[in-house]
């Protein structure tokens, strides 16, 4: 069942910006009644799939063009190393080798920057800026540095031949002169005085340092509270592990001038743009193709400095060429994710009521600034799903001698769902409140949306209370007791923890939707978004299914192909489903505007008295109808473009709860129960709402428990560079999830749409992470760190003893 | 990828051996799950890859006066699955189907894994606890004299482990901790009784690679229970130490692994 939001209240009314809540009429559409909802919210079965499981997929390795030959990168083994020189010159003499490009070419073919554009820019998002106010330096991307190399893994030259081999033979003989640097990789040390530096533009390393909410209030509240807690964590830095590596292929016409590169992506229409951009051309000159993908999770929506290199390889060379990343070229150069310090207090009054908080938040970038999502998407939602009066927060982004950070499923939001909901549970065991409790009292209700929290972040709907009752009743709350009975006979430690949360889902505010219906009643759609496994063919036909009254299996999604597709915001920040729903719906009203215009001139009555029922105009006083089809021809074919812009966020949420047992003497862990229930707004189609909800959380649960890019500060190197180091989670290792649906609609769309791709992953880290310490809180263990693996678990139980023996000694 | 190499596929022993002894720098690949991830992260660069798959000499498990005789190139897989390992040491074919995942225990072998000594792998215990003797090509050797260290072994240049004998024992046990991320052994034991005398082999833990836990052995043969091993530790200093595991929780996973293998024998165990 959908519920519709709560009535704007009339207080909040005038706070709302204007274009905040959508307008029917102003958006030219019409109301939308759910009752001709035939296949939206139904669980239809992916129509991708038949495709995807037979093999005929089309990934990017998949297409191969005659002629074609190989690239392999020259890679830097140290974490920060000056550029001397670079010989190519024994690389050049193997057989097959045609080229050896340096950064020193690049420049002298007036190669520019990839325009990576990473300060989020939609009219709802925080403002971050340089300390100085200014918009901050990035660190130009390069293709190839000439200066110097700022990461482990950090391509330096690009070596193309005509095998793979070959090529990487010839990799291996390019001679580089290094002078090694001294290296910083984390960012609490990038901002000590005195650390090394990676840019002479930002001598201290910090390229943002912002500041949100009220500081004055925000220290008066902590100044007369009855309690006071603080806390302190990293949230550790991870890797997408996408099962299909990077990978691209250029291919020139010398005829037409024109480029065509095959690379799966987030979104062709950004890596065109980009990409035309780096290479100096005209946008119309390069045609992006990106079909099926193998996982994103955010790590592909950038580009890569591999795209263009071979697109200007291949330019030069006249020849097609190719570029396939190995695993260990995904782990070292993948673009990564997470990596947050953050230091949190909260303010409480004597009855448990949150005062104030305050959050200090140092996000590590890596070696330049590819986006600042993470932060930016953290720094509006500090105080999570609870109403605190006042806050205020310094984000700060940092640059080190690592590889760069880009958005990584639910950017920025896990990071800051773990800092406050560990924040109250600290709150709650050292001011002495029951944890469910105090987060009861604290949450935002629903009659308060939409709700403006401290930092100016505006929820637009939501019953949190009940989500978190929902989700309790769901993991059988109450025979908690009985069940850590059981495991304390079987030798096990068993605990529980829970975890409030909201994220919001901005993204890209452009979309485009092409809705053409054809004599024959097929339905073609082109829009600019980019599944890699959420299903978009499916869900979008049902929308459009619905909204035309045609059936689903008549619909046909097209996407990227850049020459077919021109405008898109790909997909990302949950944007997908929410972006293309409205502009699917708007164009569908176009359409059936232009039917409806149509029928009426064939019929000779007016438009508006026609009916439009079972994807018919009916005549009511001639019983004639015509379909959509009937009113579509080969000259004349029923054809609409609508392009919208949208920038209000939307903001889902839920409640999550882990269960897990360890075994206190091999410190072994397992996750033995998991529920959640999750508002994803308006849910299209439940079955795929379902797997998007389970992925994100084995996504979640996996940071918590085993993933990790850890690297070794005194090299500077990645000490997890293959599957043998890096843990993920397998079917064997996450339990069965129980997972419920909330549709709370949305006020800022017409479908009432949120989104359902990422509150699987955001409060994982969270509650994988209380149910430890739950478990482990009788042995006297307060902290741990992700991930959470059997050794740090041990570790955790001997300081404790061991802190314990301390305070016997009198 | 990997360099370029030769590959030859001799259907013989001695054919494999001549094709070993005339390349430049040759190696035998068996199952491959060692030897292909190292070549393509190129650490590895053999002239001749001079595979042992066809050879009939290294096939079969048979069951013999008081022996278990298995293969060298009989997969993890086989050998989990064999009547004659899960009846007569259903440890050990436990053993064989806790390693990896299913990929690499359809291609990975007893022969290589044994060859191999990696210092993590599981076969590695069993050989010393089994008091396996290992035939090759050349000869018969002990298990005691085997194992040389981290990666070594007795084996010299161009010698073929043909089979693995195990001594049946009255009864034996394996447990294991598994590395979350490859599901080698962080630290395990195998356990094993002949008689008044017991046997204890830790893979996983060392920095040395598999040995034999003697203490353990002299308090199990006096009395065979968990609770004889009680403040019974291994030295924290001569244990290995990574991203997984420090000597500290390596030096109590492999007692704790001990007991559990005393305590619960005929069977494997994962912690
Ligand atoms: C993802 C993954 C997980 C794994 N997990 C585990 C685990 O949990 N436990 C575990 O024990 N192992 C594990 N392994 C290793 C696996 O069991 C290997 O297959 C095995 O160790 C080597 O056997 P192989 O047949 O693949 O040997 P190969 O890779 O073919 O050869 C390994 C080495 O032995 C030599 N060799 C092979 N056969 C002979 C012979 N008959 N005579 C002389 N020399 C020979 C080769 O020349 C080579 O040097 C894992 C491997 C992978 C890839």
């Amino acid at each position: 069942m959908t519920q519709k939001p709560g009535k704007l209240r009339a207080e909040f009314r005038t706070e709302l910006p204007s274009g905040w809540a959508f307008d029917e009429i102003e958006a030219r559409i019409g109301p939308i009644r759910d009752q001709l909802f035939k296949q939206i919210g139904q669980p239809v079965r992916r129509k991708e799939d038949r495709r995807l499981v037979t093999g005929r997929g089309r990934f990017t390795d998949d297409f191969s063009v005659p002629g074609e030959c190989y690239a392999a990168l020259v890679r830097s083994p140290y974490p920060h190393a000056r550029i001397k020189g670079i010989d190519p010159s024994a690389a050049l003499e193997l057989p097959g080798v045609l080229a050896v490009y340096t950064g020193v070419d690049a420049l002298a073919d007036g190669l520019g920057p990839i325009p990576h554009s990473p300060v989020p820019s939609t009219k709802f998002d925080v403002r971050l800026t340089a300390p100085d106010g200014e918009a901050p330096f990035i660190g130009p991307h390069l293709l190839l540095p000439i200066d110097k190399a700022r990461h482990v893994g950090e391509a330096v030259a690009v070596v193309i031949a005509d095998t793979k081999a070959r090529a990487e033979d010839a990799a291996e003989r390019v001679d580089v002169d290094w002078e090694e640097l001294p290296h910083v990789t984390d960012s609490l040390e990038a901002i000590r005085p005195g650390s090394p530096r990676l840019w002479d533009e930002v001598p201290d390393n910090t390229l943002v340092c912002s500041h949100f909410g009220d500081a004055d209030a925000t220290d008066a509240a902590f100044q007369s509270a009855a309690h006071r807690v603080r806390a302190k964590f990293h949230i550790n830095r991870v890797t997408a592990v996408t099962i299909e590596p990077r990978a691209a292929l250029a291919d020139y016409d010398k005829a037409s001038a024109r480029s065509t590169l095959y690379a799966g992506s987030g979104g062709a229409v950004r890596q065109k743009r980009e990409l035309a951009s780096v290479l100096g051309i005209d946008p119309d000159d390069l045609r992006v193709l990106s079909y099926d993908v193998g996982g994103n999770f955010g790590a592909r929506n950038r580009v890569y400095v591999e795209f263009g290199l071979i697109l200007w390889a291949s330019r030069k060379l006249e020849r097609p060429v190719k570029f396939t990343a190995t695993r260990s070229e995904a782990f070292l150069t993948d673009y990564q994710g997470r990596d947050l310090h953050t230091t949190v207090e909260l303010a409480l009054d004597e009855n448990g009521q949150f005062l104030a908080m305050r959050a200090d938040n140092v996000s590590n970038v890596g070696a330049r600034c590819v986006s600042l999502s993470p932060l930016s998407k953290g720094s509006g939602l500090i105080t999570g799903s609870y109403h605190i009066p006042v806050a205020h927060l310094v984000a700060r982004a940092v640059f080190t001698n690592t590889m760069c950070t880009q958005a990584y499923r639910s950017s920025g939001r896990p990071e800051v769902t773990y800092a406050i909901e560990r924040l109250v549970e600290i709150a709650a065991e050292q001011c002495g409140f029951d944890p469910i409790d105090l987060r009861r009292r604290n949450l935002v209700s629903a009659d308060q949306m939409p709700y403006r929290n401290a930092v100016g972040a505006i929820y637009d709907s939501g019953a949190y209370e009940e989500n978190m009752d929902k989700a309790m009743a769901l993991f059988q709350w109450p025979d908690i007791a009985a069940r850590r009975d059981d495991a304390r006979a079987r030798g096990k430690l068993l605990g529980v923890g829970l975890a409030n949360y909201v994220e919001s889902s901005i993204g890209s505010p452009v979309e485009r939707a092409e809705i053409a219906v054809s004599p024959d009643g097929e339905v073609e759609v082109v829009i600019g978004t980019q599944p890699s496994g959420q299903g978009h063919e499916t869900s979008f036909a049902q929308v459009v299914a619905d909204m035309l009254q045609m059936p689903v299996e008549a619909v046909t999604i097209t996407l990227g192909d850049t020459d077919i597709v021109s405008v898109g915001g790909g997909s990302h920040s949950g944007r997908s489903m929410r972006h293309a729903g409205t502009v699917m719906t708007m164009a569908s009203a176009d359409l059936l505007a232009e039917a409806r215009r149509r029928a009426g001139a064939e019929f000779g009555t007016p438009a508006e008295d026609l009916a439009f029922e079972d994807g018919a105009f009916k005549c009511r006083a001639t019983n004639r109808f015509l379909t959509l089809s009937d009113l579509s021809t080969a000259t004349a074919p029923l054809a609409v473009a609508r392009t919208n812009e949208m920038h209000a966020p939307v903001f889902p949420n839920g409640t999550a709860i882990c269960e897990v047992e360890i075994d206190p003497d091999s410190c072994q862990i397992e996750i033995t129960r998991y529920a959640s229930v999750d508002d994803v707004g308006r849910c299209i189609n439940p079955l795929i709402v379902h797997g998007q909800s389970h992925g994100g959380i084995a996504q979640g649960v996996g940071q918590a428990m085993w993933e990790d890019c850890a690297i070794d500060p005194s090299s500077g190197q990645q000490i997890a560079g293959s599957l043998l180091d890096y843990g993920m989670p397998r079917a064997d290792n996450v339990p069965s999830f129980d997972c419920e649906i909330a549709e709370v609609l949305s006020p800022t769309n017409p479908l009432g749409i949120k989104a359902g791709g990422e509150g699987g992953t955001t409060p994982a880290l969270a509650t994988v992470t209380l149910a430890v310490l739950d478990a482990l809180r009788p042995l006297g263990v307060r902290d741990i760190s992700m991930p959470i693996t059997p050794e740090r678990i041990w570790q955790a139980l001997a300081s404790a003893r061991e802190a314990n023996m301390q305070e016997l000694v009198p | 990828m990997m360099y370029a190499f030769s590959y030859h596929a001799p259907i013989s022993l001695s054919e494999a051996r001549k094709r070993f002894e005339e390349s430049e720098d040759a190696a035998y690949i068996s199952g491959g799950h060692t030897l292909l991830p190292t070549m393509k992260n190129r650490l590895a660069a053999p002239s001749d890859l001079v595979s042992l798959g066809q050879i009939e000499e290294l096939q079969g498990i048979a069951v013999a006066e008081g022996c278990l005789t298995i293969g060298a190139a009989e997969t993890h897989a086989s050998v989990a699955a064999s009547d004659a390992v899960t009846g007569r040491i259903p440890a050990l074919a436990g053993l064989a189907g806790s390693i990896g995942d299913v990929q690499v225990r359809h291609r990975g072998t007893i022969g290589g894994s044994v060859a191999n000594n990696d210092p993590a792998a599981d076969y590695p215990s069993a050989v010393l606890a089994l008091d396996a003797r290992l035939h090759t090509s050349e000869r018969v050797i002990e298990a005691s004299d085997f194992f040389q260290g981290v990666y070594t072994t007795a084996l010299e240049p161009g010698e073929i482990l043909t089979k693995v004998g195990f001594r049946i024992p009255d009864t034996a046990g394996y447990a294991k901790m598994r590395n979350p991320a490859s599901r080698y052994a962080l630290a395990a034991a195998f356990v094993a009784r002949f008689g008044d005398s017991v046997r204890v082999a830790i893979t996983g833990a060392s920095e040395d690679g598999v040995f034999r836990w003697t203490e353990a052995e002299e308090r199990l043969s006096k009395d065979f229970s968990a609770g004889a091993l009680a403040g019974l530790t291994l030295n924290e200093a001569d244990m290995n130490e990574d991203i997984h595991a420090s000597r500290g929780y390596r030096a109590h996973l492999a007692a704790l692994c001990t007991r559990k293998a005393v305590e619960l024998q005929g069977r494997l165990t994962l912690l």
